[in-house]
């Protein structure tokens, strides 16, 4: 049977190298884009109607912009086809600037105004939400405090569970492999443009869940190794056998789930659901940074502290 | 090892192909033209608003000033009676007193022709208008979505002559009371007018001694009492052998003719149904064809236990269905959003990770020579920790955010009650979907094997990953 006899610990700067390089280019985009909410947490609103034949886009805003005083933009998006591939509809999504809220009589005025100018485009909600400021910032800081519990949580549980291997060193790493693929999750909506909206804490919150796993796998196998191999055996190479043990199934695993998550995302796009797209896309960054950072950054990382440890304690000795 | 017994493989096997079938079609009997379900399979799950399309809508005072929980529930009844007698059923409502709000989220009905939000939403939050008519005459009769009767549009002189307006009512509360003859504590509505409610009330209730004054909201009769004396002080009595929820129902409902502030509706949102089954269809397309690539992958890569393993992960997915579905009378039905399949098909990644774990840690000790028996229990028992850990984490994950995006979380302190989010439901399914593989992930799929490998047929290591014999 084939094992792999890849050196991971030693080749660790290539690896620290790669993600810096990657954050690197998301922070430039961020810099540049600066960062979207979605008007889920910041508040604001935003409709979306089916309609067809033609219509013209400037005429649009123009009418909803007398219509409700306000500045919008309009985006026209033609032959969306619906799923079971029969009838092809024109979309027109209206979103308005500022972070405020607008009121049910102004959306009714809206597609009044629409139908009076095109009689025959027989406009149909397809969406429609409106938040409200303050709602959408709870919502928001909600969601984060959800974030950081989590996390909490998951530094304790490995903390206790791997204490034969200096469980809070673990669970410490684990954590910065989870923080790394945190925040390359958070650069895919960045460099994407996809602003951040309740499938980002959902995305988030799995692929904690999902790169802890691997961790937890990888840590697995060290403690068992420690076992079997002694406790002479230096760091390095007792997390280089783990890693290479484990990692066939590092990667049939990731790729098993970022190919049903890859489907999703192609069958999404065919059919033009946004709200499944933008949740796929970043899914499947975030799966394979998950394996990357429990493999690459998480196992050398620890053996770095250890080493670190032994040092300090033989010097303490001198 | 010990030997599991030759016909277990068969049995375990059967039992997940029965749950799997009766999970989708569900059981349903015929019995002359009335169909009834047994068992409710997928077709009868109840899918959230961002599949079904609906409405979701937060309603807040228009005042500067703090609503009291009492001005808060009556608003709430309001609305909850406007539901009702619409046939809307399956909504779900949330008040927050904290923060002044009323949440309301329904599906959109399948007989539905027009998709018209903005009224749904205007009508349900449109100030109740509360009256007292003289008399009891209603035009129709029909059943709302709770059972009850639904009383319609007043006529005669019911219709002409109204006693009382909302205006005129200062508070209605539920009180308690004890039967003057029988001695029995009951419930009944206590209610205050103000001066003109007074005048008003004491002239009527002079003239019309022993006859009906039936209450109305907006265009629903609500209560329909008698008069037993005549009223001259503005503080009267409704009886009528109310429970405790019944009186303070119907005093919530009288309160809200009189509430102090309109509702207005500060975010709303609505989907309509063609965008939501179309994400539908394609999340059906997408979880068959990825099911498929695992499959093909499995039975390529592992052979033998990637055999087992599909059929482990067929019962992992009829046991998410079923727990939405209601296919278990001890679980309710589970509302299924968008972000709750992904959940779905989130937990069967982590379930072909807990076979991909054992069959590899079996793989492993054959190649380092142990016979096939010795290496199927050193596989088992050297990768459970590993999946049980790893699955502990997710239902940390799953946990909390079902404790935090749930109608009453324990967050509320800080943010108020909410809706219980679509995200609610990714945890639910996340977490059932720990449970299905542990179940059969690890459990059923460990009888399995240990089962097929009495056979004489699979004895073959190579069945398993080894070297070929």
């Amino acid at each position: 049977m084939k094992t792999f006899k890849i050196r991971f610990f030693e080749n660790r700067k290539i690896f620290f190298a790669i993600s810096l390089g990657i954050m690197v280019i998301g922070l430039i985009f961020n810099v540049i884009f600066g960062t979207q909410l979605d008007i889920q947490f910041k508040g604001g609103a935003e409709i979306k109607y089916s309609f067809d034949g033609k219509i013209v886009q400037e005429e649009v805003e123009k009418i909803v912009q007398d219509t409700t005083k306000k500045d919008v933009t309009v985006h026209i998006l033609e032959n969306v086809k619906s799923s079971d591939g029969k009838s092809v509809k024109n979309n027109v999504s209206i979103s308005f600037a500022g972070t405020e809220s607008i009121s049910v009589d102004n959306q009714q005025a809206i597609a009044k105004a629409l139908t009076v100018k095109y009689p025959d485009a027989n406009f149909q909600v397809v969406s429609s939400s409106s938040v409200n400021p303050t709602m959408g910032h709870s919502f928001f800081a909600k969601c984060m405090v959800a974030i950081l519990l989590t996390c909490v949580l998951l530094v304790f549980y490995i903390a206790l569970r791997f204490k034969k291997i200096g469980g809070m060193s673990a669970g410490v790493m684990a954590v910065l492999a989870l923080l790394h693929d945190v925040i390359m999750v958070y650069f895919t909506f960045i460099i994407f443009r996809i602003p951040l909206n309740d499938s980002f804490i959902a995305v988030v919150l799995t692929i904690l869940g999902y790169s802890l796993n691997d961790t937890i796998i990888i840590y697995d196998r060290i403690r068992e190794n420690r076992r079997l191999m002694g406790p002479k055996t230096p760091y390095s190479v007792l997390v280089n056998t783990s890693i290479n043990q484990t990692f066939t199934r590092s990667l049939f695993t990731a790729g098993c789930t970022f190919s049903s998550i890859a489907t999703v995302f192609i069958v999404g796009q065919v059919y033009g659901i946004s709200s499944v797209t933008t949740f796929a896309l970043p899914m499947m960054v975030g799966i394979v940074t998950g394996c990357y950072s429990s493999v690459c950054i998480a196992g050398p990382l620890y053996v770095m502290w250890q080493n670190h440890k032994a040092k300090q304690k033989a010097e303490a000795r001198a | 090892m010990k030997r599991v017994a030759k016909p277990v493989f068969f049995i375990v096997a059967l039992l997940i192909l029965f749950l799997t079938y009766s999970a989708t079609f569900g059981i349903k009997g015929k019995n002359g033209d009335n169909s009834t379900t047994y068992i409710k399979g997928v077709g009868d799950i109840r899918w959230g608003i961002d599949i079904n399309g609906g409405v979701e809508a937060t309603f807040s005072p228009a005042t500067s000033k703090k609503a009291t929980k009492e001005q808060i529930d009556s608003a709430k009844s309001i609305i909850e009676v406007r539901l009702t007698t619409n046939h809307i059923t399956d909504y779900e409502l949330y008040s927050d007193y904290n923060n002044d709000r009323i949440i309301v989220r329904f599906p959109w009905k399948n007989d539905e022709k027009t998709f018209d939000p903005e009224s749904a939403i205007k009508e349900l939050s449109a100030t109740a208008m509360l009256t007292f008519r003289a008399g009891d005459e209603y035009t129709t009769a029909t059943t709302g979505s709770d059972g009850q009767p639904v009383y319609k549009t007043p006529k005669g002189e019911t219709a002409t002559n109204v006693i009382l307006t909302g205006s005129d009512i200062k508070s209605a509360k539920s009180e308690m009371y004890q039967d003057q003859t029988t001695g029995k504590a009951t419930y009944q509505v206590g209610m205050v007018l103000n001066d003109s409610g007074t005048k008003k009330f004491a002239a009527a209730t002079e003239s019309m001694q022993g006859k009906i004054i039936s209450i109305w909201m907006d265009d629903v009769r609500i209560s329909n009492p008698r008069v037993d004396a005549v009223i001259t002080d503005g503080k009267c009595s409704i009886q009528g052998n109310f429970t405790a929820a019944e009186a303070s129902a119907l005093a919530n409902k009288i309160t809200a003719g009189a509430l102090p502030f309109k509702l207005t509706t500060s975010n709303f949102s609505t989907i309509s149904p063609t965008l939501g089954s179309s994400s539908l269809h394609a999340m059906l397309i997408a979880g068959m064809i990825a099911f498929g690539i695992i499959c093909v992958f499995m039975l390529f890569q592992f052979r033998l236990p990637g055999f087992i393993a599909i059929i482990a992960l067929l019962g992992q997915i009829a046991l998410s269905f079923a727990a939405v579905s209601g296919y278990f009378a001890f679980i309710p039905s589970f509302t299924l959003t968008l972000p709750g399949i992904a959940g779905i098909i989130l937990s069967i990644g982590m379930g072909v990770d807990a076979n991909i774990i054992t069959a590899s840690r079996i793989k492993e000790e054959l190649w380092s020579g142990k016979t096939l028996d010795g290496a199927i229990q050193k596989g088992d028992d050297n990768s459970f920790w590993a999946i049980f850990d790893g699955n502990i984490t997710v239902v940390i994950v799953g946990v909390i955010l079902m404790l935090v995006f749930g109608p009453s979380n324990i967050l509320s302190a800080m943010f108020g009650a909410s809706t219980t989010g679509s995200i609610y439901s990714f945890g639910y399914t996340l977490l059932i979907g720990i449970v299905g593989n542990f179940l059969f992930g690890v459990t059923a799929t460990r009888l399995m094997t240990k089962s097929i490998s009495g056979f004489k047929f699979a004895r073959n290591k190579w069945l398993y990953g080894g070297a070929a014999e």
